[in-house]
């Protein structure tokens, strides 16, 4: 008994067996987290090694070198690039997309173990570093306070940091711009050198005095006892009371040559929102952990926690991701719902029943909802490509449904009785449906293997769409013929309302069937003109091609803008501020309404603040964080308030570099388009040179914004110099003399004072007064072994110097690279070939070689890999019709109507001025199938025709005809099931509109072209064949005849062979 | 005692059985799926991709007096659904056990 026979006899199971489905889908869809990419997989290593002392060209010989040697051999490496700095050596490692990251890591973890003997001795153990996505922050809070101020850092940690990072999947919590709490020891030194007594012993006796030692146990009687000594100081201030010498039989107190202050940090990096200065809270998930689910857990604790707080802090959301994540699934869902009734009402203007409509449009739930089955399996998440694929697929799971429910009417219609109907009328197109599933198949299943960042994006697609194809194929034949059974009957009567309604548009429909007979009739008798002008359409909007803007991905306005603002180093931090309040009141008047909140952060950071770590930081360095009301709110797009901004901090003279990016900088993917082009030379004077010829050039054109060289600036400092030989002669040596220099002034760690069970830090150091001279430095007092004291100048000089930048290495050569930011509308394409316009004028000396790299590069691979894409699932869906049609002819004529999708494609971007991304190639791909499809259909019917024993071109016409509504039906309901999408507007919409909009246009155009141009080359091929046969037919009567005149001759002729 | 030979299109099935059991001719002989074409009218009915349709045929052996009224039946639900194409023939049974 075949499938939709048992189906139709058992209707319950039938039923039951898909309500299975859809409780699996939505358990399933109950537990998928939400997100707005698919989940990248992490494919970057990072190796630390230290060398401390090292300059940075000593780090990269000595250190890189042999590591890059080494780890270039680590299989599925795509680049390796490098950092050399002073004291560390820093290797990217980056990997092809889609291995496993824990495989990847233990290759590094062998080779690292087999290079490190062969490091210089004193280089720490090579430590390995996996960057991932998880680490951009999901949530960015901001703490605004007024007289908690001093002691924020302490009332955040206790009552907001600790009790968010116990929600579960939030990863790390760290407080910035509030100061922690330090106890600063302030020598003078005058009075150090009058007692004789140096920054080390006082740091050395805090540090003894204030410790509690157990004394071990001892016994009195029958009972045992504890003993114990404990020192610890109880205030900070009994610090001051400790002896540190003897001068002259007296006691020198602590007091006598230092004061205390009980403060926060010297240099701390201090944050501003709006203005007004706070903190910022920054909080991290852990790796794998829901966005959306812990910032709206988090985001439910604050009111809890901010009843714990005094109430002069109030605790604001600055940055969170889930936002955008949240309107743009919600834009894409609404899309997915609009998608829904078109299509229906498509189905139902064209079959005009209710009842048939409702059959139909019940196995688009049932077939996407299977698809939540694996995301749910695959550990997938409901995001951008996920729910685009659904909107894709609705206009597409109806096809095979309908054809069924076509051919089932015409049964009933002859009189067979619903059921008879059903289960005959699915088994004579059961072999059709499975072969148009088959074709989509073909085109859909070869994206679940792109590799690359493109495969990412797709191979999730490619196997919702197999799913979705396959059950809603399965739905096809066994519930839509149940259904039929059940609700369909032969209309004896139709009602008024049907009448009313349906019979205009009956007429309409007719009406048009007729046209569209009349025109393949004129064009089936005029085949070579219909083809040339199809040609020539062809031609011409492949002459349109070049035209196209490309890109790799739309960039998506989620509403972050980040900013960094470089001062020329060295600037003191009350400049930095000073600027960086000018920015902010000059952004918050302009933007007013359009701003939700401008933070930033200046100074240099503590070491241990995780999040501040990642990033630069310093003085001279501000960070700016600015979120915008959501892009539906406001008029203004993100890339153009960027362009404002860079505008804005180009009329700062004082500024050094700026990076404004779109999006936060998140990652790869949605930021706008930036050129890179990569300098590779060893010397770096001449690969400076270039990059700055370069970057000049690319400044002065006015469609980039900003222009990145990545070599940093050389760093003016002051370093002492000293004289080995003098330092030999009062028994020192270079590094006891240096830390006499460190401990001055970056201050000794003396020992930590406990409170309430928490930490401070007690620094012992010169007073900020005493620090502010190179004569200072020269003056310091450096004490030998013997106890002589030196000065500083007296061992060595104090010198200006410029420290050498950062080396940095790109697939073991030096390289510089040049970024250009694009102003918006500007696409990738463009200014990449006018970077390389540029690149062409200039000299270029041997040895030195520039190319572009960065997303010009990813868009490039993935182009590559959708072309080779492209051509295979071409070749497998040939493959499926040539053996569905045992032909190979009539494929070919059907095959050769996929350019005119691509025609349509290109005008409609054109048109719409949409870029080729992504998203519009992934349209186009998908456009094979559904092309294909209807020719399909077309031929199918032809060859039905030409069986029933029809000339070729009434068949032509005669299928044209009948097929002419099947074919605008499926063409429409995937057209309208993509409109919403193209129209969208919505957050996030400018992601998946040029999806949309390629569909529609590839659509449009090849369904017209396919209709014209179909029967036409049916009709060629066709005439071909007959004459062929003709010919051939006429060639073996001719030959039988003169075997039969010549029978005899030529008999003996082979007799006598 | 006359045989009818019964051919039909698929769907008829269960009509054509229960007329059979109605004027109680218990016995008959059932072919699920044949092939065939009319000799006047009808679409053919061969299972192909140009006619993809199928027969069933029946062959019922009844008593003589059974046959008018069987016939006159079958032939009101061929009008019924003329498209569907029923057909019956009638042969003589000249000897069975």
């Amino acid at each position: 008994m075949s499938l939709y026979e048992s189906s139709v006899k058992r209707p319950i199971m039938t039923t039951l067996c898909f309500m299975a489905i859809v409780l699996f889908g939505v358990f399933s869809f109950s537990k998928l987290p939400i997100d707005l990419m698919p989940d990248i997989e992490t494919n970057t290593i990072m190796v630390f090694t230290s060398y401390s002392g090292a300059s940075a060209s000593d780090i990269e010989n000595n250190v890189t070198r042999p590591l890059e040697n080494t780890l270039n051999s680590v299989e599925h490496l795509k680049h390796i690039t490098s950092d050399s700095r002073e004291n560390i050596s820093v290797v990217t490692l980056e990997f092809e997309f889609g291995y496993d990251i824990d495989d990847l890591t233990n290759d590094v973890r062998d080779k690292l173990d087999m290079v490190s003997s062969a490091l210089p001795e004193g280089v720490s153990t090579p430590i390995i570093f996996k960057f991932s996505a998880d680490m951009i922050p999901i949530l960015m809070l901001t703490v605004n306070a007024e007289e908690s101020m001093p002691a924020l850092y302490k009332i955040l940690d206790d009552n907001v940091a600790n009790p968010l990072a116990r929600i579960d999947g939030v990863g790390t919590v760290s407080i910035a711009g509030a100061p922690q709490r330090e106890i600063n020891i302030y020598m003078d030194p005058v009075k150090m050198e009058a007692y004789n007594i140096p920054i080390e012993t006082v740091s050395n006796i805090i540090a003894s005095e204030n410790r509690n030692i157990p004394g071990g146990n001892f016994d009195i009687g029958n009972n045992t006892y504890a003993l114990r000594v404990e020192g610890e100081f109880e205030s900070p201030l009994q610090i001051m009371d400790l002896v540190v010498g003897t001068h002259n039989g007296a006691n020198v107190y602590l007091r006598d040559i230092a004061r205390m202050v009980d403060s926060t940090q010297e240099r701390a990096q201090e944050a501003y929102t709006n203005g007004k200065q706070g903190a910022m809270i920054i909080v991290q998930k852990q790796s794998g952990g829901n966005s959306v689910a812990i910032s709206e857990a988090v985001k439910a604790e604050l009111p809890k926690l901010q009843k714990r707080l005094p109430s002069d802090i109030e605790i604001n959301v600055l940055v969170d991701t889930s936002e955008n994540i949240i309107l743009t699934v919600n834009t894409l869902t609404e899309t997915i719902l609009y998608a829904l009734l078109f299509v229906l009402l498509v189905v139902f203007l064209f079959l005009g029943r209710w009842r048939a409509t409702v059959i139909i449009g019940i196995t688009i739930p049932f077939s996407l909802i299977a698809s939540f089955i694996y995301l749910f399996a695959s550990g997938g998440s409901i995001n951008i490509i996920s729910l685009s694929c659904l909107s894709i697929a609705i206009g597409n799971v109806v096809d095979d449904a309908i054809v069924v429910l076509e051919n089932v009417t015409t049964h009933i219609e002859r009189g067979s009785s619903p059921k008879d109907a059903a289960v005959h009328g699915t088994n004579e197109v059961a072999v059709s449906v499975i072969a148009s599933t088959l074709t989509m198949l073909a085109v859909f299943f070869p994206l679940t293997m792109v590799t690359g960042m493109a495969g990412v994006l797709f191979k999730q697609l490619g196997w919702m769409m197999c799913i979705i194809m396959i059950v809603s194929t399965v739905a096809a034949l066994s519930l839509t013929p149940m259904m039929c059974a059940k609700m369909l009957k032969l209309q004896k009567k139709q009602s008024r309302f049907f009448k009313v309604f349906y019979t205009p548009i009956g007429r309409a429909l007719d009406r048009l069937d007729v046209w569209y007979e009349k025109r393949i009739n004129w064009a089936v008798r005029h085949r070579w003109t219909v083809l040339s002008v199809c040609g020539l359409l062809f031609v011409g909007s492949m002459a349109l091609a070049p035209g196209l803007k490309s890109e790799f991905f739309p960039s998506n306005d989620n509403g972050r803008v980040s900013a960094t603002i470089e001062m020329p180093l060295g600037t003191r931090l009350e400049r930095s501020k000073e600027v960086a309040s000018k920015l902010t009141s000059m952004w918050m008047e302009r933007y007013g309404k359009n701003l939700e909140a401008c933070n930033y952060r200046v100074g240099q950071a503590d070491e241990d603040n995780a999040f501040a770590s990642m990033s630069d930081n310093g003085a001279h360095l501000i960070n700016f964080n600015i979120s915008f009301v959501p892009a539906s709110e406001r008029e203004i797009g993100l890339e153009q308030i960027c362009d404002e901004m860079r505008a804005d901090v180009k009329q700062f003279p004082e500024i050094a570099r700026s990076n404004i990016q779109l999006g936060g900088g998140g990652g790869g993917m949605g930021g706008q388009s930036m050129a890179t082009f990569e300098i590779y030379g060893y010397d770096f004077e001449t690969t400076d040179r270039l990059a700055k010829t370069l970057a000049d050039s690319l400044r002065a054109w006015n469609k980039v914004t900003q222009v990145n060289i990545s070599r940093s600036d050389y760093q003016p400092e002051y370093q002492v110099e000293f004289d080995r030989e003098k330092l030999a002669m009062h028994g020192l040596n270079l590094a006891t003399a240096a830390t006499y220099v460190r401990n001055r002034y970056n201050g000794a760690l003396a020992t930590y004072y406990r409170e309430d069970g928490d930490e401070y830090d007690v620094k012992v150091r010169y007073e900020p007064e005493s620090r502010t001279s190179i004569e200072d430095i020269e003056n310091i007092l450096v004490y030998t072994n013997s106890g002589k004291a030196v000065r500083i100048k007296e061992l060595g000089k104090v010198v200006q110097r410029e420290m050498p930048p950062t080396i940095e290495r790109k697939d073991r050569e030096r390289i510089v690279t040049v970024d250009a930011v694009l102003a918006a509308g500007t696409v990738l394409s463009e200014g990449v070939e006018y970077g390389n316009r540029i690149i062409d004028k200039m000299e270029i000396p041997t040895g030195i070689a520039i190319q572009v790299a960065g997303s010009y590069e990813d868009q490039q691979d993935s182009n590559r890999d959708l072309g080779t894409l492209g051509i295979i699932i071409i070749l497998l869906v040939f493959i499926v019709m040539a053996s569905q049609f045992e032909s190979l002819t009539y494929p070919f004529i059907i095959i050769l109507s996929v350019p005119f999708a691509f025609c349509g494609v290109i005008l409609a971007l054109l048109l719409t001025n949409t870029t080729l991304s992504v998203m519009s190639m992934l349209g186009g791909i998908m456009l094979i199938g559904i092309v294909v499809k209807n020719g399909i259909v077309l031929i199918d019917y032809t060859m039905l025709l030409r069986e029933r024993g029809l000339g070729i071109i009434q068949a032509s016409i005669r299928a044209g005809r009948s097929r002419l509504r099947p074919v605008l039906m499926t063409t429409l309901t995937t057209i309208l099931g993509m409109v919403p999408m193209a129209v969208s507007q919505g957050d996030g919409a400018e992601m998946w509109r040029p999806l949309g909009v390629s569909v529609i246009g590839g659509l449009t155009i090849s369904t017209i072209m396919t209709l014209i141009y179909v029967p036409t080359m049916y009709c060629v091929f066709g005439g071909n064949g007959v004459k062929r046969r003709r010919k051939l037919l006429k060639k073996q009567r001719a030959l039988s005849e003169y075997w039969k005149e010549n029978k005899k001759e030529e008999m003996l002729i082979s007799a006598k062979k | 005692m006359k045989s009818i030979f019964i051919t039909f299109d698929q769907s008829n099935k269960d009509a054509v059985l229960a007329l059979l059991d109605r004027y109680n001719c218990r016995g008959y002989t059932f072919f699920e799926q044949v092939q065939g074409r009319g000799s006047k009218t009808g679409d053919p009915h061969h299972g192909s991709h140009a006619w993809p349709s199928m027969n069933s045929a029946i062959i019922t052996i009844v008593s003589d007096d059974k046959v008018s009224v069987l016939l006159e039946k079958l032939k009101e639900l061929d009008e019924e659904f003329e498209l569907l194409g029923l057909r019956a023939f009638v042969w003589n049974i000249e000897q069975c056990y």
